[in-house]
C-alpha cells in the first residue's frame, strides 16, 4: 500500500471520528416546554417577542440585568432574563432566537439573536446581541 | 442634468406601466446603465461561445480569428461593465432617490468616503463589484495568458454570464433571474397608491433615502470589501487555468502559470479577510476580531485550500508528486468561494448568522452558478484522471513534498470542519427536502450554543500541527533529506523556540483554564508551534538562504503565519474584560450563573469616577460630532490610579461614539474606541445610554391645601402662597370673555437658584369648564398648577410637580486586548511574503 493511501485512510479516520465526537456539540431548537425537561442544558429556542408584557432594562438600577417575555413557536410565554444590555431595535423584532436554559421558570439566555423588519418591505435583517465571544 | 421624461415606459419586467407622466425623475441614467447591464451580459456570451469554439477548432487560423472574436467581446463585456458600476455610482453620489438602490442604501447626509460603501451595502452592488475585478483579471489575462487565452477565457467569461444575470432583472417564463440595480422604487411596488401621483417624488419618504447601515460607516468598510472582492474574483484564475488543463488535455504545463496567480489570490484573499476582522474589531461589537460568524467561515474556508493548492502546486513543480491533489485543491477552492456566495446570500443562515446579506430571492439562481461549475470540473477531473501523469516512485518520507502534502490535507481537514458547521442550516434544509428527516423523525439541528468554543477546541490541535510543519518542512530537501541534517539545523531553533515559549508562557501568566486542562495543553503547545514557526523560519533565511530575499518569500509568509497564530493566541487566552461590574454581583446575584455569564456592562453616571480594573474612568459628557450629524460622541477619561486618591499615573480620554435612534431606529449603533499601546489595546464601546427625547416626566404631581400664606416645602427649597388674584395675567393664558379666573401669586425660595415668583391659575369658562394654566420654572424642573378652590375651608389646592433630574450615564463595555498588534504584524509580514513570492514566480518566466 502507499504511502500517501495509507495517510489519506488515516485522515480520514481521523475525520470520522472527529465528527462522531463532534455530534454532540451540535445544539437544538428547542419549545419552552420542552427546554423545561432539559433543565440546565444549553439549547435554542425560537419564538416572538411577547409586547403586551413589560421589557425590563433599567442601567441605572443593574446595567447587566435585561429581561421580557418571550413567545415560543408553541404559544407559551415565559419570562427570560439576559444578563446583559437591551439590545437595538429590541421591540421591532419580529423573530428571537435565544441561546440558552431554562433555570426555574425563567429562560436565562446568553445570545440572542433577532430579525427586524426592514422599512421599505418585508425583508429580513438579522441583529444580534451577544455577549461572551 | 435634471430633466424630465414621460412615463409609461416599458418596465424592466415587461409590464407597461400606466401612463403616468411622473415629475422629477431622473430616467437616463437608469435606462443607461440598465442597457449596459444586458450588453455586458449579451457579449460575455458571444465571447464564451467564440472562445469554445476557438478551443475546439483544430486550423490555427480558424482558432486564432475565433480568438480574437472572444477577445472582442470579452472587452466589450469589460468596458460595459465598467459603464454599468460608473453609472450606479453616478446615481447614488447625485442622490436619485427614483432609484431603490439609492434609496435603500444611501442618504444626503452620507459622508463622500461612504458614497462607496453603500455601493457594497446591496447585493447587486457588490456582485457588480466581483465582475468589474473578473473583467479587470480577463484583460490581464487577454494580455498575458498567450497559449492558454482560449480555455481560460472561456472558463472567466462564462463566470461573466452568471454574475451578469444577477444583475439583468428580467423575467424568463415567470422566473425573475437577477435583480436590476437600476430599477425605480415606483417599478419595485406599483400597486403601491402613491405611485399613482405624478409628484410622488416630492413627498417626504423619496426627499431623501433610507441612509447606509451605521455599522458600515467606517473607514474598513470602504476598502475591505473591494479587497475581498478582487481575492474572490483572482481564485477563479487558478481555477480556469486547472479547467483549462483538464479540457485541452496539457495536464502539467497549467502549474507554472497558474502558481502566481494562486499565490496573488492567497494574497489578496486573506487580506481581504483580514481587513473585515480589523472592520469587526473597530466596529462591530462583537468584542474582537474573529466571532466564528458563518459569514466569515464561508470566506476563510476557500483560503485555507487555496493555501494547500498553494503547497502542492510546488511540491509538484519540484518533484513531479501530488499533480492530481493539486487539481483538486485549485478546483475547490473556487467552488468554496461559489459556495460562501450561496451561504452569505441565499437567505439560508438567517437563524445562524448575524451579518449575512438580506435574501433576494435568488437562492435558485445561486444554486445553478455553484452547480454549473462545480459538477463539469469535477466530472472532467473524475473523468480524465486516469490520463493525469502520476509519478512512479513513492515520495520518501524524508521529503518536502511529503509533508507539504500532509500539511495541506491538515489545512484541508480544518476547511472541512469548519464547513461541515457552518452548513448545519443546509444540512437541515437537505434533511427537510428528501424527506429523511420525516423518516428518522430527526429534530432541528441548531448550530453549537458555544460557538467559539467549538471552533476553537479543534481548531488549535490543527493550528499546532500546521505550525509544527510550517517550522520543520522548510529545513527539508526535495525528493530526499540527507540523514542527520534535520537534527544539526533545527536543534538550535527548537531549544530557542521552547525556551521563548516558556518565557512568553510565564512571564504573561497564562493560564487559560476556562477550558478545562486539555484545552490548556493545546494553548501551550500552540503557544511553542507559533514561536517554533517564526524562528525557524529566520533561521532559515539566515542559516540556509544566507540573507538572500530573493527567495525569502515563503519563509517571510510563514514568519508571517507564525506571528499571527500567535497574535491569536495571547490576543485571546488573555483577553480581558475590564468593566466587570462588581456591585451588583454581590446584591443578589451572586450563584453559579453569575460566574457564568460574566457582568460585563458597567454603568458610568456623569462626572463619577468608577474603578475598572487598574483605571478610575469618568464619563464627563457628550458632543455631536463634526462631521456627521447623527453621530454622538462620549468623553470617557480614563486615569491610571493605585486609589481614588492617589496620584494619577497615566491619563488618557477615549471617544467611543454611536449612532443615536437612527432613521427611526431604537437604541444606538455603537462604534468602540481603542488606546493603543504597542503591547496592548484598551478597547472601550458604549452599549447602553438613557434615551434623552423621552422626558423623564413620570413622577406624578402631589397635591397641597393651603391657604394664603402658607408655606409648602419640595426638594430644592420652599414657596409661600402669597396671595390669590382674580385678575391674574400669565403668558400661557389667554382670558376670554366671561371667564372666572384666580391665579395664585407664589413666592418660590430656593437654596442654590435664587428667588422665583410664579403665577399658577386656576379658571372657570363658559359657566361650568374648569381649567388651569400651570406655570414652571424650568432650571428647577418644577412644575406648579393652581387645580381646586375649597371655599368653604377658604384654602385653595396646589400640586407640585418636580421632574426627576434626569440623570446622564453610558452603560460601556471595555476589555483590554494584549499583543493584538503581533496579529496585525503577522498578517502584514505574511502579505510582504507573499509578495516576494509572486515576484520570484513571476521573474522566474
Amino acid at each position: 500500500m502507499k504511502k500517501t493511501s495509507i495517510i489519506l485512510l488515516v485522515v480520514i479516520a481521523v475525520c470520522v471520528a472527529g465528527m462522531v465526537m463532534m455530534v454532540g456539540d451540535f445544539s437544538t431548537y428547542e419549545t419552552f416546554a420542552t427546554a423545561r425537561k432539559k433543565e440546565g442544558k444549553e439549547i435554542h429556542v425560537i419564538g416572538a417577542l411577547d409586547s403586551t408584557k413589560s421589557v425590563v432594562y433599567d442601567p441605572a438600577k443593574d446595567a447587566n440585568y435585561f429581561s421580557f417575555h418571550m413567545k415560543d413557536k408553541s404559544g407559551e410565554i415565559t419570562r427570560v432574563v439576559f444578563y446583559g444590555t437591551r439590545p437595538t431595535d429590541f421591540e421591532k423584532s419580529t423573530e428571537l432566537v435565544l441561546t440558552g436554559k431554562m433555570v426555574g421558570s425563567e429562560f436565562h439566555c446568553s445570545k440572542i439573536l433577532m430579525k427586524c423588519p426592514s422599512k421599505y418591505k418585508d425583508e429580513q435583517t438579522a441583529y444580534s446581541a451577544q455577549k461572551n465571544s | 442634468m435634471p430633466c424630465q421624461q414621460t412615463g409609461g415606459i416599458i418596465s424592466t419586467y415587461g409590464q407597461p406601466l400606466e401612463s403616468i407622466k411622473y415629475n422629477g425623475e431622473h430616467l437616463l441614467p437608469g435606462q443607461m446603465g440598465h442597457l449596459f447591464s444586458i450588453l455586458a451580459f449579451v457579449a460575455s456570451l458571444v465571447s464564451v461561445v467564440a472562445y469554445f469554439i476557438s478551443v475546439r477548432q483544430t486550423d490555427e487560423l480558424k482558432k486564432a480569428s475565433w480568438a480574437k472574436i472572444g477577445r472582442w467581446a470579452f472587452i466589450t463585456q469589460a468596458f460595459s461593465v465598467f459603464a454599468v458600476f460608473a453609472t450606479l455610482y453616478f446615481i447614488i453620489s447625485n442622490h436619485l432617490f427614483e432609484y431603490k438602490y439609492a434609496w435603500q442604501h444611501s442618504d444626503r447626509d452620507l459622508e463622500v468616503k461612504y458614497l462607496l460603501s453603500c455601493f457594497w451595502e446591496g447585493q447587486e452592488g457588490s456582485f457588480l463589484l466581483w465582475s468589474v475585478w473578473h473583467s479587470v483579471l480577463g484583460l490581464i489575462l487577454i494580455r498575458t495568458s498567450k497559449s492558454w487565452e482560449a480555455p481560460v477565457m472561456a472558463v472567466l467569461a462564462f463566470s461573466q454570464i452568471c454574475l451578469g444575470s444577477m444583475l439583468v432583472g428580467i423575467y424568463v417564463f415567470d422566473y425573475k433571474v437577477g435583480s436590476n440595480p437600476f430599477l425605480l422604487i415606483r417599478q419595485d411596488d406599483p400597486s403601491l397608491p402613491i405611485f399613482n401621483n405624478p409628484d410622488y417624488m416630492q413627498f417626504k419618504q423619496f426627499m431623501d433615502g433610507n441612509g447606509l447601515n451605521a455599522l458600515l460607516k467606517n473607514y474598513w468598510m470602504v476598502i475591505h470589501p473591494p479587497v475581498l472582492f478582487l481575492g474572490f474574483a483572482a481564485t477563479i484564475v487558478p481555477f480556469a487555468y486547472a479547467v483549462a488543463a483538464l479540457w485541452t488535455r496539457r495536464y502539467t504545463e497549467w502549474v507554472k502559470p497558474a502558481l502566481p496567480w494562486a499565490l496573488f489570490a492567497g494574497l489578496v484573499l486573506g487580506v481581504g479577510i483580514m481587513m473585515g476582522a480589523a472592520w469587526a474589531y473597530e466596529s462591530l461589537t462583537f468584542g474582537g476580531y474573529w466571532a466564528w460568524d458563518p459569514v466569515e467561515n464561508a470566506s476563510m474556508v476557500p483560503w485555507l485550500t487555496l493555501v494547500a493548492g498553494i503547497h502542492t502546486m510546488l511540491a509538484f513543480r519540484h518533484s513531479g508528486h501530488a499533480l492530481k491533489s493539486t487539481f483538486f485543491f485549485t478546483l475547490i477552492s473556487f467552488i468554496f468561494i461559489l459556495y460562501s456566495t450561496f451561504l452569505t446570500r441565499s437567505g439560508i443562515l438567517g437563524q445562524t448568522s448575524v451579518h449575512s446579506f438580506t435574501d433576494l430571492g435568488m437562492s435558485g439562481q445561486l444554486l445553478v452558478f455553484m452547480g454549473i461549475f462545480t459538477i463539469p470540473a469535477f466530472w472532467m477531473l473524475i473523468a480524465r484522471g486516469k490520463e493525469i501523469p502520476q509519478m512512479k516512485k513513492e515520495e520518501s518520507t524524508y521529503s518536502r513534498e511529503f509533508w507539504m502534502f500532509v500539511g495541506a490535507l491538515v489545512l484541508l481537514v480544518s476547511a472541512l470542519h469548519v464547513t461541515f458547521f457552518t452548513s448545519i442550516p443546509v444540512w437541515n434544509k437537505l434533511l427537510d427536502i428528501s424527506g429523511l428527516r420525516k423518516l428518522f423523525g430527526l429534530e432541528e439541528f441548531a448550530p453549537p450554543t458555544d460557538v467559539m468554543l467549538h471552533y476553537n477546541k479543534v481548531q488549535i490541535w490543527l493550528a499546532i500541527i500546521v505550525g509544527l510543519l510550517t517550522a520543520i518542512t522548510q529545513f527539508m530537501k526535495y525528493k530526499d533529506t540527507p540523514k542527520g541534517v534535520l537534527v544539526k539545523k533545527l536543534g538550535w531553533p527548537t531549544l530557542i523556540s521552547a525556551g521563548i515559549a516558556v518565557l512568553i508562557g510565564w512571564s504573561m501568566r497564562i493560564f487559560y483554564t476556562d477550558y478545562g486542562a486539555g484545552f490548556l495543553l493545546g494553548v501551550y503547545l500552540m503557544l511553542f508551534a507559533s514561536v517554533y514557526a517564526v524562528v525557524a523560519n529566520i533561521t532559515y533565511i539566515i542559516t540556509v538562504l544566507k540573507g538572500k530575499t530573493k527567495a525569502a518569500g515563503a519563509s517571510v509568509a510563514h514568519i508571517g503565519f507564525g506571528l499571527t497564530l500567535l497574535g491569536i493566541l495571547i490576543s485571546s487566552s488573555k483577553k480581558e474584560v475590564l468593566s466587570i461590574d462588581s456591585m451588583n454581583v454581590l446584591s443578589g446575584y451572586f450563584s453559579k450563573e453569575s460566574g457564568q455569564n460574566s457582568r460585563e456592562n458597567l454603568m458610568l453616571p456623569k462626572g463619577l469616577p468608577v474603578q475598572m480594573g487598574p483605571y478610575f474612568v469618568t464619563y464627563r459628557g457628550d458632543s455631536i460630532s463634526a462631521v456627521d450629524n447623527d453621530k454622538t460622541l462620549y468623553i470617557v477619561e480614563y486615569e491610571r490610579k493605585a486609589g481614588l486618591d492617589a496620584p494619577v499615573t497615566e491619563k488618557f480620554t477615549l471617544y467611543p461614539d454611536a449612532y443615536l435612534n437612527v432613521k427611526g431606529q431604537e437604541g444606538i449603533t455603537p462604534n468602540p474606541d481603542s488606546k493603543h499601546y504597542l503591547s496592548r489595546d484598551i478597547f472601550t464601546y458604549i452599549t447602553a445610554v438613557p434615551r434623552k427625547d423621552i422626558p423623564a416626566d413620570t413622577l406624578p404631581y402631589t397635591p397641597h391645601v393651603i391657604a394664603q400664606g402658607d408655606t409648602v416645602y419640595f426638594s430644592k427649597g420652599f414657596m409661600i402662597l402669597k396671595n390669590l388674584n382674580t385678575k391674574p395675567t400669565q403668558k400661557n393664558y389667554h382670558p376670554e370673555p366671561g371667564d372666572i379666573a384666580v391665579g395664585a401669586e407664589i413666592y418660590v425660595h430656593t437654596r442654590d437658584n435664587g428667588d422665583f415668583n410664579i403665577n399658577p391659575i386656576y379658571f372657570i369658562r363658559d359657566s361650568s369648564f374648569q381649567a388651569n394654566v400651570p406655570d414652571t420654572i424650568a432650571p428647577l424642573s418644577l412644575a406648579v398648577k393652581f387645580s381646586k378652590i375649597l371655599p368653604n375651608e377658604n384654602k385653595v389646592q396646589i400640586d407640585l410637580k418636580e421632574t426627576r433630574e434626569p440623570m446622564d450615564y453610558i452603560v460601556l463595555k471595555a476589555l483590554e486586548f494584549p499583543f493584538i498588534n503581533v496579529l496585525w504584524l503577522g498578517i502584514v509580514v505574511m502579505a510582504v511574503g507573499f509578495g516576494m513570492a509572486i515576484r520570484q514566480r513571476v521573474r522566474a518566466k
